[in-house]
């Protein structure tokens, strides 16, 4: 079965100690309702980021700070396993009403392609 | 143990039809290396960014659903490993052969241990 990747959008500076109880509890739920579906594979938040680049002489430069330089970057995520993408999609509207947040989904591929 | 996720970037135009023998051996040897260092979690591949859905909250309270990638970057994230690792300095190691292997920039982010005010969400099934 396909595997999806449903990316949440957070700001910058937000701050995840600040977040609303409800918000919490609702997410939560949307996290059961996921298990008990069969659908959830993985979820998370994620915390500060440091970024390799590498070099022209082969090296790998290492500094703190997220990669792209944008207003918004990935929060967490889940990876769940959809019939298609219309599914993928269902669950990513109740991930927009839990979250309160913007949603990316991407579908994942495997190299080599599992049996 | 922590978790990491080593994300690699690629530009919004680019080909994985393009990939060079040498590299994809390279990375499958990375990921054996990960496998038999049991540090390995889940990793895959992503279809390129103008494949993505992104849905956005609306102030009425709907969700408008466009396609195309959420941010208007030069550069999306093309696939990911999730590491089970000791520490930071373990996952920026994976993280530099990872830049070596695939070519390409990585970020390496821990995943948040601690939810504050609710119990965990918990990690997912084994993937």
């Amino acid at each position: 079965m396909p595997q999806y990747l449903v990316a949440g959008y957070l700001p910058d500076d937000f701050d995840p100690s600040q977040m609303d109880e409800a918000v919490g509890r609702e997410i939560h739920a949307l996290n059961e309702e996921m298990i008990a579906a069969g659908v959830r594979k993985f979820a998370c938040g994620l915390g500060a980021a440091k970024s390799l680049r590498p070099q022209s002489d082969g090296g790998v430069l290492v500094t703190d700070g997220p990669y792209l330089e944008t207003k918004e970057h990935i929060g967490g995520f889940w990876i769940l396993e959809c019939a298609d993408m219309d599914e993928a999609v269902a669950w990513a509207r109740k991930g927009v009403a839990a979250t309160r947040g913007q949603v990316e989904i991407r579908e994942i591929f495997f190299v080599p392609t599992p049996e | 143990m922590p978790q990491y996720l080593i994300a690699i970037q690629h530009p919004e135009d680019y080909d994985p039809s393009l990939e060079g023998e040498a590299m994809i051996r390279d990375i499958a040897a990375l990921n054996e290396e990960m496998d038999a260092a049991g540090a390995r979690f889940f990793a895959g591949g992503l279809e390129s960014a103008r494949h993505a859905r992104s849905l956005r909250k609306q102030p009425g309270g709907g969700v408008s659903i466009t396609d195309g990638p959420y941010l208007e970057a030069k550069e999306h994230v093309g696939g990911f490993w999730i590491l089970d690792c000791a520490d930071l300095d373990e996952a920026l190691a994976w993280g530099r052969k990872a830049v070596v292997a695939c070519r390409v920039p990585v970020e390496v982010r821990a995943f948040l241990r601690i939810r504050p005010k609710r119990e965990s969400p918990g990690r997912g099934g084994s993937a």
